[in-house]
C-alpha cells in the first residue's frame, strides 16, 4: 500500500494527490471528456429539429424519409375535412386525414425524385411563386422601424394625397355659333339654356373623382378642367363633333393626408417596396452564382 | 509521525466532497432539462384546444409564450394586446375575431402561415376594395363608386350604432351596398364571414377605427392589413406557446379572471 501510494504511477496515486499533475488521470479525464462530449454531440444530432431520426418529434405527427408532416396541419385539415372540433374526431377520422397527409408527402417526394420540377408547368409555376412568396414572408417578418416608415411617407407624399373631386358642366356649342362669345357670355351669368347650349351627358352624374372625371372627358379636357377654379369656364376647345365649353361648379384638389391616417398604407407600401428590392436582389445573386450558357446566336 | 489534525477530513471524504456536489449539479440540470423539455413537449402534444384547460400545460404554455408575444407580436398588437387601429392590428382581448373561430388551432396557422404574407397556405382570400380608385379591386372586377355613393355607405354603416345623420343617405347606401358589390363578402345581413376575413359591419368593433373619417377612408382606400407568416422564425413549441398565450387574453378577459 505505502509503495502504491509513494509511486507516481501506482493504481490509486492518481486519485488521492488532486493537486499533482499526474499523466494517467490527465488522460482518463480526457477521455471522459471526450465521451461526454460524444454523448452530447449523439443527443443534439439525433433531436435537433430537422434532423431527428430516432422518434417523432414533439410537434409532429408524422416523418415521411425524415420529412416532418406537422401535428397542427393534420389538427387543421382534420377540422377543415369533417367541421368539428379535432377533440371531437374518432380515431378513425384521424387516421384517414393522417394517411392522406403521408401519401401527399410521397407523392412529392416521388415527383421529386421524378424531376417534375423540370417537366410540369404547374409545378414550376407553383415553385416559382412559392419561392417568390418565401422571399415576401422574410420581408414582413421583420417590422420597420417607425423612422423608416416616416421616411417613405415623406419621400412619397402626393402619393397619400386624398383623391381629387370635381363637379363640372360639359357643354356643346350649337354648330355655327360664335363659341367665344358664348363662353364671355357663360362667364358674364348668362345662363347655359338661354345661350343654346346643350350638355354631352358625359359629366352630368354631379361631384365625381378626378380619375372618373379624366375617364369621361378624356386626358385633354381633363388636364384643364382640373387647373379651373370653381366656377371658371374653360376657353372653347375643338373637337370632332363641335366645340366644348367646360364649367367648373367645384373642383375640390387633392390634398395630403396626415401621416397617422395613412400608416396602414404607408406600412403596405414599404413592405412592398422591400419585397420587390429583396426580390430582385434574390434575382441578381442567383444569376451570379449560377453557371448560365446561352447560346452563342442568343447572346 | 505526526498525527494528522482532527479537523482535516481524510483524502476519501475531500474527494467525495468534492466529487459528490458536482455529481449532484450535473443530474439536476439534467433533470431540469429533461422535465422542461418534457413540459413543453407536452403542450405540443396536447389537442390545442386543451391547453387552457389542464393547469400544468397552461402554465409552462403562457409563460413560454408570454415571452414569444413579447419579442415577436407586440410591436403590433401592443403588449397588452389590446391592437393598434392605425394599422390594422387587431384586438386580441376580445373575442370578435376576423379569420376564423378564435380557436387556438386557427390562432396557430395564423400563426405560422401570416395572413397576406406571401405564404398559400395563410389566409390571402380577399382585400377591402378601394372603392375611390379607377379599379377597386386587381383580383374581382368591381365598379368604383362616386363619392356620393361612399358617403352613403358610410352612412348606411354609422346607422348600426345610431350615429347616422343623414336617413336619405342611409336609404341610398343600401342600394349602392348591392350595387357595389360589398355583399359578396360582407354578406347580405352585413354580418360579414369570418372564412374570408371580412368584418361584421353591424357591430362596433372596428379594426381600422370607427370613426365616419375612417370608414370613409376604408372604403375609399381598401385595406389589406397583413400579419407575418412566422412559421420559418420560431420553433413548433414558440408558435404553440405564443398562441395559447394569444388565445390566453380574450378568456382572461371576458372571464374576468
Amino acid at each position: 500500500m505505502t509503495n502504491q501510494i509513494a509511486s507516481p504511477d501506482g493504481p490509486r496515486a492518481w486519485t488521492r494527490d488532486l493537486d499533482k499533475p499526474m499523466a494517467r488521470r490527465s488522460l482518463l479525464l480526457a477521455a471522459a471528456g471526450a465521451l461526454i462530449g460524444l454523448g452530447i454531440a449523439g443527443y443534439g444530432l439525433f433531436t435537433a429539429q430537422g434532423t431527428r431520426t430516432a422518434s417523432v418529434p414533439a410537434e409532429d405527427a408524422a416523418l415521411v424519409n425524415n420529412v416532418p408532416v406537422l401535428r397542427a396541419d393534420l389538427i387543421a385539415q382534420t377540422t377543415a375535412l369533417h367541421g368539428i372540433p379535432y377533440a371531437q374526431a374518432s380515431q378513425a377520422q384521424r387516421k384517414a386525414v393522417l394517411d392522406g397527409m403521408i401519401r401527399e408527402e410521397l407523392y412529392v417526394q416521388r415527383g421529386i425524385e421524378m424531376g417534375l420540377a423540370n417537366d410540369d408547368i404547374d409545378v414550376r409555376q407553383a415553385l416559382v411563386q412559392a419561392t417568390e412568396g418565401q422571399i415576401a414572408q422574410d420581408a414582413a417578418t421583420a417590422k420597420p422601424a417607425e423612422d423608416e416608415l416616416r421616411h417613405w411617407y415623406d419621400t412619397h407624399r402626393t402619393q397619400y394625397a386624398s383623391e381629387g373631386m370635381m363637379t363640372l358642366h360639359e357643354w356643346l356649342a350649337p354648330r355655327g355659333t360664335d363659341a367665344a362669345r358664348l363662353v364671355a357670355s357663360l362667364r358674364a351669368g348668362a345662363t347655359p339654356a338661354s345661350l343654346g347650349l346643350r350638355t354631352t351627358g358625359r359629366v352630368d352624374d354631379g361631384e365625381e373623382f378626378y380619375f372618373a372625371a379624366e375617364e369621361h372627358l378624356g386626358k385633354p379636357l381633363f388636364a384643364i378642367a382640373r387647373t379651373m377654379a370653381d366656377g371658371a369656364v374653360s376657353d372653347p376647345q375643338p373637337a370632332p363633333d363641335g366645340m366644348h365649353i367646360l364649367q367648373m361648379v367645384r373642383n375640390r384638389r387633392p390634398v395630403p393626408t396626415a401621416y397617422d391616417a395613412v400608416r396602414d398604407q404607408v406600412l403596405r407600401d414599404f413592405i412592398a417596396d422591400k419585397v420587390a428590392r429583396l426580390q430582385d436582389g434574390n434575382n441578381r445573386f442567383l444569376r451570379k452564382r449560377a453557371d448560365i450558357k446561352i447560346a452563342a446566336d442568343l447572346k | 509521525m505526526t498525527a494528522p489534525s482532527s479537523k482535516a477530513a481524510p483524502p476519501r471524504a475531500r474527494r467525495l466532497l468534492l466529487i459528490l456536489p458536482l455529481i449532484a449539479l450535473g443530474t439536476l440540470a439534467i433533470a431540469v432539462a429533461m422535465s422542461h423539455g418534457g413540459k413543453a413537449a407536452g403542450v405540443l402534444r396536447a389537442d390545442p384546444e386543451t391547453i387552457l384547460d389542464d393547469p400544468a400545460l397552461r402554465e409552462t404554455a403562457l409563460k413560454a409564450g408570454k415571452e414569444v408575444f413579447a419579442q415577436h407580436c407586440a410591436a403590433c398588437h401592443g403588449e397588452n394586446g389590446k391592437g393598434d387601429t392605425r394599422i390594422g392590428a387587431s384586438d386580441l382581448t376580445d373575442r370578435d375575431r376576423l379569420y376564423g373561430d378564435g380557436t387556438v388551432s386557427q390562432i396557430e396557422d395564423i400563426a405560422r402561415y401570416g395572413i397576406r404574407a406571401g405564404n398559400k397556405r395563410g389566409w390571402n382570400l380577399a382585400v377591402m376594395p378601394a372603392y375611390a380608385s379607377p379599379v377597386p379591386d386587381k383580383a374581382e372586377a368591381l365598379p368604383p363608386q362616386k363619392p356620393a355613393d361612399i358617403e352613403a355607405l358610410t352612412q348606411l354603416l354609422l346607422s348600426f350604432t345610431a350615429r347616422a345623420t343623414d336617413e336619405a343617405a342611409v336609404a341610398r347606401g343600401r342600394l349602392v351596398y348591392s350595387k357595389a358589390g360589398c355583399w359578396d363578402c360582407h354578406g347580405r345581413d352585413l354580418g360579414g364571414d369570418p372564412a374570408i376575413g371580412a368584418p361584421n359591419l353591424t357591430d362596433d368593433v372596428w379594426i381600422y377605427g370607427g370613426r365616419a373619417d375612417d370608414i370613409r377612408r376604408s372604403i375609399s382606400h381598401g385595406r389589406a392589413g397583413t400579419s407575418p407568416a412566422f412559421g420559418r422564425t420560431l420553433t413548433p413549441a414558440q408558435l404553440r406557446s405564443v398562441t395559447v398565450y394569444v388565445a390566453s387574453l380574450s378568456r382572461t378577459e371576458q372571464d374576468g379572471k
